[in-house]
This record gives C-alpha cells, sequence and structure tokens, in this order.
C-alpha cells in the first residue's frame, strides 16, 4: 500500500499476575480490536490435544457408548506439544487417516468393578502411549496434596469398561473441547475523578450511603482524613449506581468515570491443558501468523487465489 | 416437565421398552424451585437444564420467538438428548397352522451389505450401529396362511416368501440398537423388541421452553467468541429477545432470571412462587435483589457486556441470568421434508400427502388466491397442474364428450358419436376428467365446449 496515515501502535504489556491456570495482565496503547482479537483467538484457535475418536470394546456401564465417547472428548489433556503437532486432516504420515505418532495420541482405558464398593472411573485411569500428552491433573483446593481425577464413570459390580481412544489436535473453533481457554475476558480501565470540592459537601452519613449504591467496593472512606477514596477502580463494572445515586442526591457530577479507551485489563484462565502465560503467548503467535498470511500473499501470484479479491485489494488494485 | 418436554422420566427409565422415549443427556435440577415442586419430587427427575439467558436482540436471527444459542454450550452438552425408539415384530401364527420363522442370513450375494448387523441368530445383535435401509430382523411369512392345514412336518416345504424388516431411520445419523428383547404376546406369539437408540445435539429449529410457556426454535448458533461477555467471563449459553415479555406479560421468567442469579452467586436454591409474603416460602424479589448487590451485581439483574465481535461495550446493560429451559420433544429431524418427485394417488394422480409417504406440499386455496390476485396465471398453471395431475383427453368439438385414442389409427375416436374427425387433443387435470366421469356416472352429462386458443 502506498503512502497514506500509519496506523501502527507500539502496545505494552504489563502482567500483574500470573499463576499456572490464571494470568491477569494489562494491554495498553491499543485499539479495542486488537484486544478483541486476541481474545479471540486464545478462545477459538490456540491449539491443543483432546480424544477425537473412540473405540469401545466393552462397555456395561450405565452410561451408553456416545455419552462416555462426549465425556472423554471434554477432558482436557496436557498440549504443551500441540503448537508443533500436525492437524491429522493435512498429515501426510498416515494419508489423513489420523493414527500415527505425527498427529494423534492413543490412550487405553481398562476398568472393572469386582468390590461392591461403587467405583470412580477417572481421567487417571486413561493410560497415554505418550508422556508429554496426558489427562490434565489437578487437586482438591481443599486438600492440595491429593491429586484427583476427572470423573468419567462409575461402576458397580460386575460392570466394565474398555475402549481405545484417538487423541488429535483440534481448534476450539471446530469443538469447545479444543478451546484451552476456560474464561477469557477483558475490560476498559476506568478512569475514576472524583470532585473533591463536591464531595466535601456531603455528611459522613451521606458518604457512607453513597459508597454503599456502588455494588462493587470502588470506594472507601479513609479511616484518617474521613475523605471518600478510590480503593480498586477496577471493581468498577460501569454499572453507573454510583453517579445515579449521586445524581438522586442532588449532587450531579460528584464523580466523573470514564473508560480509558485504549487500556484493557485481562484475565485468562486456562483449562490446564496448556499454561495461562503460554496461551497468551500461543494466542499472539497465531495471531501473527494469519496476519504474515495476509502479508505475504500480497506480492504472490497465489494472492488471488487465495484471497481472490482481498489480494487484489491489498495491492492496490 | 410438561408432557412434551425431555428429561429424566423414571429410575429405570434405561430398562424400559417405550415405543417412543426421549431422554436428556445432562439433565439439571432447576436453580429457582417452589415448594410444590420439591414436595411432588419434580427437582429430582430434571426435565431441563439451567440456561445463562441474555436477554438481548442479536444477529437478527432471534425475531419472532426464535433464540439464538452458544455453539461451544452445544459442544458441552447443553441440550443433548436421546431419542430411542422401538420397532417390534411378532412372529405370526396361521390358521392353517403355518407360522413366520426367521432365517440365519446369508452372508453373500445380493443385499449382503445392508445385513451386516444381523447376528447368526437372523436378528440385529445390540450395540450395532445401525444406518437406513439396514435390515434388523430376516423373516420369513409362509406364501400361503389360509386353507387347509399344513401338517408340522411338511413346514419346511411350504414356500415362504421373505419379509425383511428395513430400518427406516434419519439419512447420514449415528443410530444404535440399544437392546434387543424376546418376549411372548397375549396370542402367544414370540416377538421380538428393538430398542434403537438416536443421540442428538440442538440444531437449527429444535424447540426449547422456559416453564412460562414461552416456547421457540433456535434460530441459530453462534460461536462462543462472537457471544457478548462480561468482564467476570461470562458468557451467555443463549440469547433471547426482548420482544418476547411485553404482550406475553411473563414476570415470573424475570423473577425466575433475578432469583436463579441470586441462587448461583450465593449457592443457595430459592424459591421463585409469585407472592412472597411472610407466611409463604418464596423469596421476595428485594431479597434476592440484595443478594445480587452483595455479590456486586446490579440490583436488577442487568449486567455491563461487551460485543464478542468488535470487543466494544454494548450500549445498554443486558439483564442476564440462568432460567431453566427445557427441550421439547419436536425437532426438525423428525420433521423436515422435501420433494421434488415423488409418489401420486392411484386415483386422482394427485401428489401424496404428507411426510410419511413422502409426499408433496399442497398450494391451498389461501395461497392459490394470492397468486390470482398478483396476476401470476403461469405459476398458477404450473402448480396446479403441471407438477401436480396434467393428463391429456381427447375431446370432441361435436358432442363435447370425452372420447379416446386409437394406437393402431394414431387418432381420437369419440365413443358416442363413433367419428373420428372433429376431435381435439387438450390437457386438463386428472381429478377435473375423474369429475367429468363422476358426474357422467350419475346421469349428469358434462360437455366441454371448445373456442380457439
Ligand atoms: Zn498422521
Ligand atoms: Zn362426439
Amino acid at each position: 500500500m502506498d503512502g497514506g496515515m500509519s496506523y501502527q501502535r507500539f502496545p505494552k504489556v504489563k502482567i500483574r499476575e500470573m499463576k499456572d491456570d490464571m494470568v491477569k495482565f494489562e494491554l495498553r496503547e491499543t485499539d479495542a480490536s486488537v484486544a478483541n482479537a486476541l481474545r479471540r483467538v486464545m478462545i477459538a484457535e490456540v491449539p491443543t490435544v483432546a480424544i477425537d475418536l473412540v473405540e469401545i470394546e466393552v462397555n456395561s456401564s450405565v452410561l451408553n457408548d456416545e455419552f462416555i465417547a462426549h465425556r472423554l472428548g471434554l477432558i482436557p489433556l496436557t498440549s504443551d506439544r500441540a503448537m508443533s503437532m500436525r492437524f491429522s486432516r493435512d498429515c501426510d504420515a498416515c494419508d489423513g487417516d489420523g493414527q500415527c505418532e505425527f498427529c494423534s495420541v492413543e490412550f487405553h482405558l481398562r476398568a472393572k468393578c469386582l468390590t461392591d464398593q461403587t467405583l470412580d472411573v477417572t481421567s487417571k485411569d486413561l493410560y497415554s502411549s505418550d508422556h508429554t500428552v496426558v489427562p490434565v491433573e489437578f487437586s482438591d483446593p481443599n486438600d492440595p496434596g491429593e491429586q484427583r481425577g476427572i470423573i468419567i464413570v462409575k461402576l458397580r459390580r460386575g460392570q466394565e469398561l474398555r475402549l481405545r481412544a484417538i487423541a488429535r489436535k483440534g481448534i476450539g473453533k471446530d469443538h469447545a473441547k479444543w478451546s484451552p481457554a476456560a474464561t477469557v475476558t477483558f475490560m476498559y480501565e476506568p478512569m475514576i475523578r472524583i470532585n473533591e470540592d463536591l464531595m466535601d459537601t456531603l455528611s459522613l452519613e451521606e458518604k457512607r450511603t453513597w459508597i454503599e449504591s456502588s455494588p462493587t467496593k470502588v470506594f472507601d472512606l479513609d479511616p484518617v482524613t474521613q475523605q471518600v477514596v478510590v480503593v480498586e477502580p477496577e471493581l468498577y463494572t460501569y454499572d453507573d449506581e454510583v453517579i445515579k445515586k449521586a445524581d438522586a442526591m442532588g449532587k450531579s457530577g460528584l464523580v466523573e468515570i470514564e473508560a480509558k479507551e485504549d487500556s484493557f485489563i485481562f484475565t485468562v484462565e486456562s483449562t490446564g491443558a496448556i499454561k495461562a502465560s503460554q496461551l497468551v503467548l500461543n494466542a499472539i503467535e497465531i495471531l501473527k501468523q494469519k496476519l504474515d498470511a495476509v502479508r505475504l500473499s500480497d506480492d504472490t501470484v497465489e494472492a488471488d487465489d487465495q484471497f481472490g479479491e482481498l489480494g487484489a485489494h491489498l495491492r492496490g488494485g | 416437565m410438561g408432557k412434551q418436554a425431555m428429561g429424566n422420566i423414571a429410575y429405570n427409565q434405561l430398562r424400559r421398552m417405550d415405543t417412543l422415549l426421549y431422554l436428556l443427556v445432562y439433565p439439571q435440577r432447576p436453580l429457582l424451585t417452589t415448594k410444590t415442586i420439591e414436595l411432588v419430587g419434580y427437582d429430582k427427575l430434571g426435565a431441563g437444564q439451567n440456561a445463562t439467558v441474555a436477554v438481548m436482540s442479536y444477529s437478527g436471527y432471534d425475531i419472532a420467538d426464535a433464540i439464538v444459542m452458544n455453539k461451544s454450550s452445544l459442544d458441552r452438552g447443553f441440550g443433548r438428548c436421546i431419542v430411542m425408539k422401538r420397532y417390534s415384530v411378532v412372529l405370526q401364527k396361521y390358521e392353517n397352522d403355518t407360522q413366520d420363522r426367521i432365517l440365519r442370513l446369508d452372508r453373500k450375494g445380493y443385499g449382503a451389505k445392508h445385513m451386516r448387523i444381523l447376528d447368526d441368530d437372523g436378528m440385529a445383535s445390540p450395540w450395532e450401529i445401525i444406518s437406513p435401509q439396514d435390515i434388523y430382523i430376516n423373516k420369513q411369512s409362509p406364501a400361503f396362511t389360509r386353507g387347509t392345514r399344513v401338517p408340522p412336518s411338511e413346514l419346511p416345504n411350504i414356500r415362504y416368501k421373505s419379509s425383511k424388516q428395513t430400518f427406516k431411520g434419519p439419512e447420514g445419523e449415528y443410530c444404535v440398537v440399544d437392546r434387543v428383547a424376546l418376549y411372548n404376546d397375549r396370542h402367544n406369539n414370540i416377538s421380538i423388541k428393538f430398542l434403537i437408540r438416536h443421540t442428538r445435539r440442538p440444531e437449527v429449529g429444535d424447540k426449547f421452553s422456559s416453564r412460562h410457556g414461552q416456547k421457540g426454535v433456535c434460530g441459530t448458533i453462534i460461536q462462543q467468541e462472537d457471544f457478548p461477555f462480561s468482564e467476570r467471563g461470562i458468557c451467555p449459553d443463549l440469547i433471547m429477545n426482548p420482544h418476547g415479555f411485553p404482550s406475553r406479560m411473563t414476570v415470573g421468567k424475570m423473577i425466575e432470571l433475578l432469583g436463579g442469579k441470586a441462587g448461583v452467586s450465593c449457592g443457595r436454591f430459592h424459591y421463585g412462587s409469585a407472592f412472597g409474603e411472610p407466611s409463604g416460602h418464596a423469596d421476595t424479589v428485594e431479597a434476592m435483589s440484595e443478594i445480587l448487590v452483595n455479590k456486586g451485581f446490579s440490583y436488577i439483574g442487568k449486567d455491563f457486556l461487551y460485543s464478542g465481535i468488535t470487543g466494544c461495550p454494548l450500549q445498554a446493560y443486558i439483564f442476564m441470568g440462568p432460567i431453566y429451559y427445557q427441550k421439547l420433544k419436536h425437532m426438525v429431524l423428525d420433521k423436515m421434508h422435501a420433494r421434488a418427485d415423488g409418489p401420486r394417488v392411484l386415483l386422482t394422480r394427485q401428489p401424496t400427502e404428507g411426510r410419511a409417504r413422502n409426499g408433496g406440499l399442497r398450494v391451498g386455496e389461501m395461497e392459490r388466491d394470492c397468486l390470482i390476485a398478483y396476476g401470476a396465471s403461469m405459476l398458477i398453471f404450473e402448480r396446479l397442474m403441471i407438477s401436480s395431475d396434467p393428463f391429456e383427453v381427447q375431446v370432441c368439438r361435436i358432442c363435447g364428450l370425452l372420447g379416446y385414442y386409437n394406437h393402431h389409427l394414431k387418432t381420437g375416436i369419440c365413443s358416442s358419436c363413433k367419428k373420428r374427425d372433429g376431435m381435439s387433443t387438450m390437457k386438463l387435470p386428472y381429478a377435473c376428467k375423474l369429475l367429468i366421469q363422476e358426474l357422467q356416472s350419475m346421469n349428469i352429462v358434462p360437455r366441454l365446449k371448445l373456442a380457439e386458443a
């Protein structure tokens, strides 16, 4: 493209909190479209591995075959390898039947209840052919020492479940089981300005009722100065309650709240398939690949095949 | 909960042999109940799921009571159901002592590919995947069932004709033979029941309803990333259009949403009866609002949502929270139907009626009136004659009666004038020819007076 105004910006990221399954970060100096693209890619286009094909040998449990297959599919598997794995549909090692080592992982499950005690068949009973792709482990928050599996089915005496499962790489767009994101969300950073002069005209009681009117604890009274202070601006949910309250008290303009249009606070929670931080990095990587796909075809002949009118448009045609 | 809703029907549901059984894969207990529901035990056998509903307009596929559904929710099992259908076969005994029989199958030869699910006993074996046209029982009936008694020793010698039963299920779907049961009916005939199971996920056109009679079909299914979301990360399972409220005045549904939202945020099942009087058990709207505020929600149950497509905040606060939704048993898969060509009724030569007979769709009186008013004469002509029951007749211009065509002489002949000339060939609906003949049989003579076209 020739000339024109450049819209290039240099977004900044500040990590606030980082755990294995959760990250919270700020994304500044960019537009809602960029923030949203990142969110959408995290939900729908970061690949993971999930069980996609189930061959049931014996199933005398109370749940039918499709039921169990569906439950198996939804079990998150550790997918750090997923980015470098192949999609079964474009794997040339197995001609697309999706059963080779480059594009699939095999699992076996054998369980039979022999006692009068109900047997819980969990994700821990799934045996993987590849130690890098195993069911996600999670522990009870009340008892962090013990690892519990995800329950698949319960068996009573004499019931048996025996199956073979193939896990494949996929993306959340095709089926939610491949989505590594449990929650991905962002909010605009609020800018809260209290009109101190007007606030001083309020009595202590009035200040308290005004603070109480917010469903979230955004404001509080300073115990020393008895002044209203903003304690946690991000708890503000853009509910306008405090503004309505101020209007009702006849103190319009007591507080001014504005959403900063170029600052976003992201909360990313992972299913455990990949680390939350890795989820963000993978999403950026995929976003870059998508942009490269457009840019590379900019001047190639195949561009027209691949992008049709869009390709021509990009070349200024 | 009504008779159309799916869910758990009884604790023995998986051991029953109903003709038609609809079950929900993941039924839930309603978040908002009433004392009566608890007393009756309705909450023990769930008949729906607690869906997070956003009351807003989205994409236009939600007008006229349609609902927009979240694809990821469906992937995770929302609205998934099991349809079990029973097919019975009776081995009949006849008056000449003959009897139907089941034959071991011939695994080679013509039609063997539709017999692959048959076991050595000639019946479909349980857990097999069954597709349309597959034979589920290799039955034969005697050719002669009346007259002289055939002694049992001669039974193998009498002729049998095949009466295989073929499965006519939905094309391209995954159906499974769930169970096969043998029993004696009241005439002491051996009877075989096949229970065929089909697990379905919701699709466009499936019917859903809340417990307030607010029914609607699924208008479209949209990816989760396109759905609106809140800054807490809550994303609705379905979107319902607000126009469903004013004329129907289903205040209960709004109370349910509020109560359900309060319920999930504080971890308690609330009662949602209409009147929260002190003597009653219901939770008042005020009480529920208070819980909402304590949990950081707006007291009216509205949330600040961002558009999933643009990432920008939505223009309005959205009333969003859980509502117990039921899947009703009316599903498109059982109803969809189209025909280009197909069977006709013998008497009138018009297309058959109804989905079961692969029938046509009728252009009725009202549709015809519209076409007349519009002046689409060629369209009427096509629909009412060419695509229905066109028939070529020989009309005598002299007497006006219908004649016949003589293939040897290659000409039309009037059977009343006994003449060859003066015959015209014309097209009219077969039903019209039938009317003329019926009238003639009643001694009324309809005569056609032809004019130059
Ligand atoms: Zn492969
Ligand atoms: Zn005549």
